[in-house]
């Protein structure tokens, strides 16, 4: 979703940002279209160069105490300027008041005034997670999403190719099921985010047996409503001709929704154990996360070999050189 | 049965990324393919195996290929470890 109207914030989160309207209900019907709030102490003090009139506005102690110190009218002013800008709307924390005038006043411009009980720092951190949530870019793929060792790994790859079949294998092993077939992304704060495409459960189709219930059939504690996604997997079939990764000193990417995740292309052939490969690559994923990464370890310590291989034959030369020999 | 003996001849010797491009090369082929250095013999077609050898720059090695196209193997992983892995 991309639009948000003040109404439907009140509705939403009237209890979580402990919410109450001020002004007239018909002030509501305003639209958001950033994910920003904005703090309009400079804007009050009268400077209106940068400020920007389509976010949120939100009003501290700060603010309310620079409006208290000024006389009735002047007060007036500046609001009335503020609020001819046609700002979202504005909300008031700690259980701040303003005078009734600035009530009169918003009631006549139709803006809206909430006021909060939370203090500042909650009720920005509250309201920056819900913009952020409701303003996220999002799509939705065919893919199946699993958490295997805490780490949200995302299975793509061609219909029938085994992505369910593999993370019924991985459910079975005491991993947990997000979505299978349709996922639903989202990037928040830079991070992907995957949950089932659908809100309707954990059903699966597993070719030859039908639709099942993974909650019902696992227990609750095999899904999960949404996970991080941290790594993707894609399966495809085993081609005579490709190239595979062998060692892993080349890392893959793919690109979702502005994010860069890590991405494996594993070949799948008849006798492969996919949900145990799926397994050694989260583990590895994780070893890497932690710092260790077994590719560029195990080359190192060829490299060492290599080097001592050398300074060895190297010995050898100037032991069986007598010219050499003599000179020392 | 075709054997050659070629020297190693890359400053780093066969560390993980040439001994990637000679299994990539000779898993081109239907034929086996070893390699031997000092006794020890591993499959050309295993890149672990190629690496164990941790054969350094100079280092003298073996090359063994048996089938049907076992001299266009050993043709090009030779001219591969003797021209330095430039291709």
């Amino acid at each position: 979703m991309r639009e948000l109207t003040v109404k439907q914030l009140f509705e939403d989160k009237r209890k979580d940002f402990a919410l109450s309207l001020v002004t007239e209900p018909h002030t509501i019907n305003k639209r958001i279209v950033t994910p920003y709030f904005n703090r309009p102490g400079l804007a009050l003090a009268g400077w209106l160069e940068v400020f920007t009139p389509e976010r949120i506005q939100i009003f501290g102690e700060a603010e309310v105490r620079y409006l208290q110190s000024l006389k009735e009218q002047p007060m007036l002013e500046r609001l009335r300027e503020l609020f001819k800008m046609d700002i979202p709307c504005v909300i008031i924390s700690k259980g701040l008041s303003l005078p009734p005038s600035v009530e009169y006043l918003a009631n006549d411009l139709n803006i809206p005034i909430f006021s909060s009980r939370l203090s500042t720092v909650q009720l920005i951190s509250q309201i920056n997670r819900y913009l952020m949530d409701v303003f996220a870019l999002e799509k939705t793929i065919h893919a199946t999403l699993v958490d295997v060792f805490g780490l949200g790994i995302l299975i793509t790859g061609k219909s029938g190719i085994g992505k369910s079949e593999c993370a019924l294998d991985l459910i079975s092993r005491g991993h947990s099921l997000v979505g299978d077939d349709m996922i639903n992304m989202r990037n928040l704060n830079d991070t992907i985010v995957g949950r089932s495409g659908r809100e309707f459960g954990h059903f699966m189709e597993i070719r030859g047996v039908g639709v099942v219930n993974v909650e019902k059939m696992f227990g609750i504690e095999r899904v999960r409503r949404e996970k991080t996604i941290d790594l993707q997997i894609e399966l495809m079939p085993w081609q005579e001709n490709t190239e595979y990764e062998r060692i892993g000193l080349k890392a893959n990417y793919v690109d979702h929704l502005g994010v860069k995740l890590p991405m494996i292309y594993l070949p799948i052939s008849p006798g492969k154990n996919v949900s145990v490969i799926v397994e050694v690559a989260a583990m590895n994923q994780i070893l890497k996360g932690s710092g260790y990464d077994a590719a560029e370890d195990f080359n190192r310590k060829i490299h060492e070999e290599i080097r001592k291989q050398t300074l060895f034959k190297k010995v050898q030369a100037t032991e069986n050189d007598p010219k050499d020999g003599n000179s020392k | 049965m075709i054997q050659k003996t070629v020297t190693v001849n890359s400053e780093h010797g066969l560390h993980a990324r040439p001994a990637a491009l000679i299994v990539k090369a000779a898993t081109k082929f239907r034929s086996e393919f070893y390699i031997e250095r000092d006794g020890v013999k591993v499959n050309g077609k295993s890149i672990m195996g190629v690496m164990m050898l941790a054969a350094e720059n100079g280092a003298v090695l073996t090359l063994i290929a048996q089938g049907v196209d076992a001299e266009y193997l050993i043709e090009e992983v030779s001219s591969l470890i003797e021209g330095g892995f430039r291709l």
